[in-house]
């Protein structure tokens, strides 16, 4: 083995953060006694893989501007592949060492289990948080494939990776490097996992959709259900709601009175006083230490996701060769076609909407057209320039109407979870929003909903009317309207 | 009865429904566990003895607990120790009776006692369970400081004790009475006394080690959430992309570079698309033109309602020619479908919560009430869609029990379930 990987070999047994940092000393070191010879020729990737590095003979990309041009002159970079691979695995979720990196870029199999572990816990955050012992190794691989392939991941070769998870390390670095290319994955690991400090509120319930709660192991009813069944369920539902809602308001009064009691107690003035992580913290010394431990280790996470992002430049190279080591993918093999039963069902729903409304739509139009153009038909040419006009401003409208679920519309509403801070002054400086503001905004949503709930009802009413009409002899007695 | 498929589908739905409600339920009630607990007495702490605790100190900043304590606060601490060690066989033994006493005088009345004697002395758990108070001289409240040393972020107010001792008006436990004597007044030991926030909580102070962390973790994440712009930045983002770029060419994958879960999301939009035009339409079919101005412009704006729909419909198509014939593999499991989200849903989430001002307990009430309520008017509206779907064509095909099955599906569509219709035969009178 060429000489610098024994160095690499020889720290095998330690843990991540000793070993990036003992890289780096080691490497600038022996930086320092080679001279400048080798600075300068892609030396953030030769001191890993000569090979590679004769193949691309980079110069030091020009995007890598002033301090940090030098620093890679130098060389002194050479030890900052490990230092950032360090970073990215102690920002992660079970992340193993450097050296499991390095084994994955030759593919060896002894580095595929702790990276199937790895894409597991990346992938399917919450079912593994310390619920139940994390399941089997089969499981865990099925897992990450059809997460993965249902992500979009273009090549087939993980797919074709044996189920006892002793194979494919290489191809697991290219899935991660890939997650992570996509999108800002660390960040929002670190905000599922994130350590609540204060009384939180969901404003809008994207996060709790894109949450599910655990599996319940449910008993599927195969057979044939009475209509009865359904009203139960019903009935059971609009129970637990109503709990829940009174539940709730008693959590409220809670927490008004938790708030008033340890007014000006917060460090932070703009707090004002504790939440009730907080007052369990001082009156549970265990529970206090727990919190404070877990706070601590996710700052570490957050730094190490700082310094991270500092260096991922010299990672995101790293890659490069590691997909230049792969054999290209072959033919294409054969799959079977699965239809989603339940993604079916969902976009059947979407058309059903969309045919109506544009029924709808047409039935509005198409009459109102003909009218006009029978009023208008014979006006004059000034008329044309309104029309115009007129055209514009509409098309203005809808192209507004059509950037707001395009774009998601994010911005309008507002959106995520917001610490509860009880505040007498209802001040109109300051940051944070207002309570009687996010009212306003819930009561309009609310009376919208209602709308479409009434609409839904008088159609199925209306449709059920045309249907019984067709029997004759009989009377319907509608119950009391509200 | 049903048939098969359609009572499968319709349980499964109702059955999601009633677990995401269930899963709310349940974390609403481990809060309520622990804000119900913070309300009532707290539990007196452990007086671990052997912790060794440095002087207290009457006025002036909290000493830093990492301060070496003076040979005068050694000989302090050793009697103080002593007398901890005391209290608590006195306390043990005081127990049972104290207990009638505990009743009485607490405020709640709650079982906490109870509980509290049951655990107290089984708490000898070497965590510093001393809860100290510090003081706080812009408070004016003259009191004691005993930081625990092994937990110098354990702290707790000493009551006023003192005072309470001092005024002995209270019908407290004579439990502490006799260890009155023994105990310097200075060592704010916990005594039996309820500590309820309702009273005491102004006093509470948040130990140094959790300001420091938390305030660390906010700056940390303000960071992380800021760095976005920068020449490293650019450089990262160009090399991530290309290095996407390379993945996709070197792959023999599907080109189209749709996934399952970006189909997912685009139906996910033109669902709201849908809402969001459906309420247009009704705004324009609402309003009554003024004049002829008006008229064309809620003709136009009709006919483009049309157009945007049909386009929606067309892209609507295309996703389910990808989802069939690209094999796009299984659906992302575990996404709650049916709600109409008026953010994207599918946005970047926000790092670190930003503040919801409130001024009074109703008003919170009313803001939680308002939540819960949109939330379970999305959920009925899409239960309303599916069992719409799967219902009525089964009342337009007249099979056995027609009757009664049509009069139940009149409740479950048009009265949420809660109200049923009546049937009478019409029958000539003769």
């Amino acid at each position: 083995m060429p000489a610098h990987w024994t160095e690499e070999t020889a720290l095998k047994g330690r843990g991540h953060r000793s070993l990036g940092r003992r890289w780096r000393r080691v490497s600038t070191r022996s930086v320092i006694g080679r001279g400048p010879s080798r600075a300068g020729t892609g030396a953030v990737i030769g001191r890993w893989d000569p090979a590679a590095a004769a193949r691309n003979p980079r110069k030091v990309s020009a995007s890598c501007m002033g301090r940090r041009r030098r620093r890679v002159d130098r060389g002194a970079a050479v030890g900052a592949l490990p230092e950032a691979i360090a970073a990215l695995s102690r920002t992660l979720p079970a992340g193993p060492s450097p050296e499991i990196f390095r084994r994955a870029k030759f593919d060896r199999p002894e580095a595929a289990p702790a990276l199937w572990q790895l894409l597991f816990r990346v992938l399917s955050p919450l079912s593994a948080n310390g619920a139940s012992a994390p399941p089997a190794q089969e499981a865990q691989v099925r897992v990450v494939k059809s997460e993965l392939r249902s992500q979009g991941y273009p090549r087939r070769a993980l797919a074709q990776l044996p189920e006892d998870g002793s194979q494919g390390s290489r191809e697991l670095l290219l899935a991660l490097a890939w997650l992570l290319a996509r999108g800002p994955l660390l960040e929002r690991l670190l905000a599922q996992t994130r350590v609540r400090l204060g009384d939180e509120i969901p404003l809008c319930e994207c996060e709790a959709l894109a949450r599910p709660g655990p599996p319940v192991p449910r008993v599927e009813a195969d057979g044939p259900v009475d209509i009865r069944h359904l009203q139960w369920l019903m009935g059971k539902l609009r129970f637990q709601w109503r709990k829940l809602i009174t539940s709730q308001q008693e959590q409220c009064a809670l927490l008004g009175k938790i708030h008033s009691y340890t007014r000006g107690c917060h460090s932070d003035r703009s707090l004002g006083h504790l939440s009730v992580a907080e007052t369990e913290l001082l009156r549970d010394a265990e529970s206090g230490q727990q919190l404070l431990r877990r706070l601590e280790s996710e700052n570490v996470r957050l730094e190490a996701a700082l310094h991270w992002r500092r260096q991922e430049l010299v990672f995101w190279r790293w890659m490069d060769t590691v997909l230049g080591t792969c054999p290209p993918e072959a033919s294409q093999p054969t799959f079977v076609p699965r239809i989603p039963e339940r993604g079916a069902g969902e976009w059947e729903l979407v058309a059903r909407e969309l045919q109506t409304l544009q029924e709808e739509l047409r039935g509005a139009a198409e009459p109102r057209r003909a009218a006009w153009e029978a009023r208008v038909g014979g006006w004059g040419p000034e008329w044309s320039a309104v029309q115009r006009a007129s055209r514009e401003a509409v098309g203005l409208e809808l192209a507004a109407l059509q950037r707001a679920w395009e774009r998601g519309g994010a911005a309008a509403q507002p959106h995520g979870p917001c610490r509860l801070v009880k505040s007498d002054a209802g001040a109109s400086g300051g940051p944070g929003l207002r309570a009687a503001q996010v009212i306003e905004v819930l009561r309009s949503r609310e009376a919208c909903l209602e709308a479409v709930l009434c609409q839904l009802q008088r159609q199925c009413r209306q449709e059920l009317a045309r249907l019984a009409g067709a029997l004759p002899g009989l009377i319907w007695i509608l119950p009391p309207g509200r | 009865m049903l048939p098969a498929d359609c009572s499968r589908r319709l349980v499964a739905e109702l059955r999601d429904a009633l677990d995401a409600c269930a899963e709310r339920q349940r974390q609403l009630e481990r809060s309520l566990r622990v804000s119900r607990r913070l309300l009532r007495t707290w539990e007196p702490a452990e007086t671990s003895a052997p912790q060794p605790t440095p002087a207290p100190e009457t006025s002036g900043e909290a000493p830093s607990p990492e301060s070496t304590p003076s040979p005068q606060d050694l000989k302090e601490l050793e009697l103080l120790t002593q007398a901890l060690e005391k209290a608590v066989r006195v306390r043990k033994g005081m127990s049972k009776t104290g207990e009638r006493h505990k009743a009485l005088s607490l405020k709640s009345g709650s079982a906490a006692a109870s509980a509290t004697t049951a655990s107290a002395p089984s708490r000898a758990s070497g965590q510093a369970s001393c809860r100290v108070s510090e003081t706080k001289p812009p408070r004016g409240i003259q009191q004691t400081v005993v930081p625990a040393r092994g937990l110098p972020e354990c702290r707790l107010l000493s009551v006023g004790d003192r005072t309470r001792m001092e005024r002995g008006s209270r019908a407290t436990k004579p439990g502490p009475g006799p260890r009155d004597q023994q105990i310097p007044p200075s060592a704010a030991l916990q005594a039996p006394e309820a500590f309820t926030l309702k009273e005491k909580g102004i006093l509470l102070r948040l130990p140094m080690a959790y300001r420091k962390a938390a305030s660390r973790n906010s700056r940390l994440w303000a960071q992380l959430s800021s760095t976005q712009t920068s020449d490293s930045m650019d450089a990262a983002a160009t090399a991530k992309t290309q290095f996407l770029q390379k993945m996709q060419m070197t792959s023999s994958g599907p080109g189209s570079g749709l996934s399952a879960a970006a189909v997912e999301a685009e139906v996910g939009l033109l669902r709201t698309a849908c809402s969001l035009l459906r309420r247009r339409m009704e705004e324009m079919l609402s309003a009554d033109p003024a004049d002829c101005m008006q008229e064309y412009r809620c003709l136009l704006t009709l006919e483009g309602l049309q157009a945007i729909t049909e386009q929606c419909l067309h892209r609507l198509q295309e996703l389910r020619a990808a989802v069939v014939g690209q094999q796009l593999g299984p659906w992302p499991v575990g996404r709650c479908p049916g709600a109409s989200l008026p953010c994207g849903g599918g946005t970047d989430p926000i790092w670190s919560p930003q503040l919801l001002l409130y001024s009074s307990t109703q008003e919170l009430q009313t803001l939680e009430a308002l939540r819960l309520r949109v939330a379970m008017l999305d959920q009925q509206i899409h239960l309303e869609k599916v069992l719409m779907a799967e219902l009525l064509p089964l009342v337009g095909t007249q099979g056995p029990h027609w009757l009664a099955l049509c009069r139940a599906v009149h409740s479950l569509l048009c009265e949420g379930g809660e109200r049923f219709l009546t049937v009478l035969r019409d029958e000539p009178a003769d």
